[in-house]
């Protein structure tokens, strides 16, 4: 390590040179001069994008004129030219957003640290000294880079092809949604594993040496980041189950949520009705009981109750509400829907109207539409939705004197 | 400044700022004002270098070219550090607070990486390269001409000298060290190591493994031992070969496909591999390069024998010992230039020389005035002794440079013939064509 640090603390040594200077100072003022403009909008009519490039272009002419002058400029335009293409990634569609964020740009700024180390060193020089020993093995600097890289591109960029194969499992062999996300969830974790091992056996580290240390982290964990450590295996575990994949429906504090992701702390579920995201840590789902609508299929059966008045008869209000239910489109066919009698009330005989539906995400939305169908049929059929209904007696006492004859009904 | 004052109109009257409310700004303004601090440093110190030059490291950035049989790795890096370091401490004694940096280059890129780091005015102050590389990198202009005294005109063979200078008459470098060709023998295997090409094949004869590369700087030497060196010299300077030379050149391929049908001479791909085989003692003998007398005495020990390379009958051999020279990179501040001539001049004096050959042992010194103590040490002796060899080859090798186009050809035609694919005479035909198309 501390040749390496007097290796770029030597660099400083470039500084002494007039042309060096030149070059920085030639960059730092355009760069200044150009946040300077845009900020106070010196040129009135250019929109804000545009000022990047008319600094670049600045600062191009400038290293024409020290070229001109037969003065190095190599730097200098080597500099330019990354301030042209950090401002050509900006100009990347928002819908990769997530891709510039997480591997363009920081791949950029690592390519463009290596270039400019490349001016001043040579870069397989500096691969090559050696940081220190880890596990008896010594360490340098090129593996450790490269190291690092393989980690952060195994972590960012194994998602789309993990998808992807997922995608084609899912074609291939006709999975659900949820076992596709599953899929692709296993294989982000199989693919980082296999990273990892790969790094560990790239920089010589013996496996042995890396099964004893792990059996000795595992007391550590143990003790010290339980919690962590519980729920990752709760997450691991819930879904070789398969209990709680991404595309569930589970019930919390009495609302259906949708499992988002399963991450390696917490599961994130998506409620409908307010459209929150919640982040419940695996080891709940682990250790406590949860209903779920979607564990061997995604059907949800769903009931309203109605009550009619007692005049009519109940076999014709069954069989219209039947009928009714049916007329709704998002209420399933099969199985068919069922209406019940279920008891007689003070002021009507109470029904359920029992039906299936595909998604369990939808059941207030078809409830209303089932409800509403409801008042129409009944409308049309003149069947009458009863007030509440209530019958008083004013009483006289004693009772020997009462006399029915004074009724008022409300 | 502008930033915290309300602006003002030409009558001195108020002007609304059209800026949103300062609280917000502060941080930002502070970071504006702390980069437009920097930039004005950055670009006030050109002007005032010389003050603000005494905080900055004293460094001196070395390129160092190495041989295309040169794996730059941690091994070789260390190797050159520890010779450096070395060097360092003793230099500062003399000029306390300098530092060194060297990068490790492979020699036949540097033309290209001395190209980029001047287009940035990061060019090293110094090189440390082969001669004909200093001469190729001076042509092209990367290496500025070596200011050298007239008292140290003196100290350097003249015939060394004038191979150094470029067409103009100048300088392209110091020469500072000489790499010597030698023929490296497991001692505990082979008594005595053949002095001839005769007593090498013998040698094979008998059961003693042989290795050769098939890289054309390591079979160069049996170009002099079979008496083809003036044939080629003749072929690389245009003049038309007579019989005699043709047949000497037959000889030399000759020779070569006859090797390659002993049993127990093996050609390999390149000298590392040659070197590995050496090492793990599967070969008796090899040629080597006295750079890494060293390392195959690391892990052979008293085992490792060195020699001059075999002579051949009324010839000797024409081993290409490298001359390493110090180069003045273009990019270098006064200061900066000032350190790396001291260093060069300090490096070639008597005293470094000295130093330098018998603390290492796989040099030799570039100043003539060093005498070797070829007595008090075997690889010393046979160092001068491939020195001496040596100098016959001098004049092609600053004909044909290490990048010479015709170098890959040549290479092709003697693979294609260790390996039966062409024969002697039809080689010698191809052999003069390339040698004569001038690049």
């Amino acid at each position: 390590m501390k040749e390496l640090l007097l290796e770029i603390f030597g660099w400083l040594g470039y500084l002494e040179r007039p042309s060096v200077l030149l070059q920085l100072g030639l960059v730092i003022a355009v760069l200044l001069l150009t946040r300077r403009a845009q900020r106070r909008r010196w040129l009135q009519p250019l929109p804000l994008r545009a000022y990047a490039p008319v600094g670049i272009l600045t600062l191009a002419l400038g290293c024409g004129v020290l070229a001109g002058l037969g003065l190095p400029q190599g730097l200098a335009s080597l500099l330019g030219l990354q301030w042209l293409g950090w401002f050509g990634i900006s100009l990347l569609p928002q819908r990769l957003h997530q891709l510039e964020s997480r591997l363009l740009r920081p791949a950029y700024l690592v390519g463009s640290a290596l270039l400019l180390i490349r001016e001043v060193d040579n870069l397989n020089d500096i691969a090559v000294i050696q940081l220190g020993e880890v596990l008896g093995v010594s360490v340098s600097f090129g593996k450790l880079f490269n190291s690092l890289v393989v980690i952060y591109l195994v972590l960012v960029g194994c998602g789309p092809p993990a998808a992807g194969v997922a995608w084609l499992a899912q074609r291939s062999l006709g999975l659900s949604d949820g076992s596709r996300k599953a899929m692709e969830l296993m294989l982000r974790y199989l693919v980082v594993g296999l990273g990892l091992v790969g790094v560990a056996m790239h920089l010589g580290i013996n496996s042995t040496v890396l099964i004893a240390v792990a059996g000795g982290l595992s007391v550590g964990l143990g003790f010290g980041v339980k919690e962590v450590f519980s729920n990752f295996v709760s997450g691991i575990w819930l879904l070789f189950e398969g209990s709680v994949r991404p595309g569930e429906v589970l019930m919390l504090d009495g609302d259906p949520c949708e499992v988002r992701s399963l991450g390696l702390r917490a599961t994130l579920l998506w409620r409908n009705r307010d459209n929150a995201e919640l982040l419940i840590p695996n080891q709940t789902f682990f250790t406590t009981a949860a209903t779920t609508y979607t564990a061997s299929d995604r059907m949800r059966r769903s009931q309203v109750s109605i009550g009619a008045a007692y005049h009519h008869d109940p076999a014709e209000v069954i069989a219209l509400l039947e009928a009714t239910a049916l007329e709704v489109a998002r209420v399933l066919p099969q199985p068919a829907p069922k209406a019940l009698l279920l008891n007689y009330g003070d002021f009507a005989i109470n029904y359920a109207l029992r039906f299936w539906i595909a998604n369990p995400m939808d059941n207030v939305g078809i409830c209303s539409e089932v409800n509403q169908a409801i008042w129409q049929a009944f409308r049309r059929g003149g069947i009458e939705i009863p007030f509440p209904q209530q019958v008083q007696y004013p009483i006289a006492w004693p009772p020997e004197d009462h006399q029915s004859k004074q009724v008022n009904s409300i | 400044m502008v930033a915290k004052c309300p602006r003002s109109g030409m009558m001195g009257q108020i002007v609304p700022s059209m800026a949103p409310p300062p609280a917000p700004q502060q941080p930002r303004r502070r970071r504006d004002r702390l980069l437009s601090l920097l930039g004005g440093l950055a670009l006030l110190v050109p002007l005032g270098g010389c003050t603000l030059g005494r905080e900055l490291p004293n460094v001196i950035y070395v390129a160092i070219g190495a041989n295309k049989d040169q794996i730059i790795d941690a091994e070789l890096k260390q190797e050159f550090q520890v010779g450096l370091r070395e060097v360092e401490a003793r230099f500062r004694q003399i000029h306390p607070d300098t530092h060194f940096q060297f990068g490790l280059y492979p020699e036949d890129q540097m033309v290209e990486v001395m190209r980029q780091r001047s287009r940035s005015g990061l060019a090293p102050d110094l090189l440390l390269v082969n001669g004909d590389t200093v001469l190729h990198l001076r042509q092209a202009g990367l290496v500025d001409p070596f200011p050298i005294r007239k008292d140290q005109l003196a100290i350097f063979n003249e015939e060394e000298l004038g191979r150094l200078r470029s067409p103009d008459g100048q300088l392209a470098g110091l020469p500072v060290l000489v790499q010597t060709q030698l023929g490296c023998f497991n001692r505990q295997r082979l008594s005595e190591p053949p002095a001839t090409l005769q007593e090498l094949l013998n040698a094979t004869a008998n059961g003693h493994p042989m290795g050769l590369s098939l890289d054309l700087y390591y079979l160069f030497w049996i170009v002099g031992s079979t008496g083809a060196l003036p044939a080629i010299d003749k072929a690389v300077l245009g003049q038309p070969l007579n019989p005699a030379d043709r047949q000497a050149l037959t000889d030399w391929l000759a020779w070569l496909q006859n090797a390659s049908n002993q049993q127990r001479v093996t050609f390999f791909p390149d000298q590392p591999t040659a070197e590995a085989e050496f090492k793990a003692g599967r070969l008796d003998w090899i040629p080597c390069r006295s750079i890494v007398v060293p390392q195959l005495r690391q892990v052979m020990g008293s085992a490792l024998g060195v020699a001059p390379l075999p002579d051949g009958d009324g010839h000797r051999a024409s081993p290409v010992n490298r001359l390493r020279v110090l180069a003045l990179g273009p990019s270098s501040s006064a200061a900066g230039r000032r350190r790396a001539l001291a260093f060069s001049s300090y490096s070639v004096n008597p005293l470094t020389q000295r130093t330098l050959t018998l603390g290492s042992q796989t040099v030799l010194p570039a100043n003539r005035f060093v005498t070797v103590p070829v007595q008090s040490s075997q690889v010393l002796a046979a160092m001068v002794a491939a020195a001496n060899q040596g100098l016959q080859a001098n004049s092609l090798v600053t004909l044909v440079h290490s990048n010479d186009p015709r170098i890959p050809r040549l290479q092709t035609l003697l693979t294609q013939l260790v390996f039966g694919e062409a024969n002697p005479n039809g080689a010698t035909t191809e052999l003069i064509e390339i040698l004569q198309a001038r690049p």
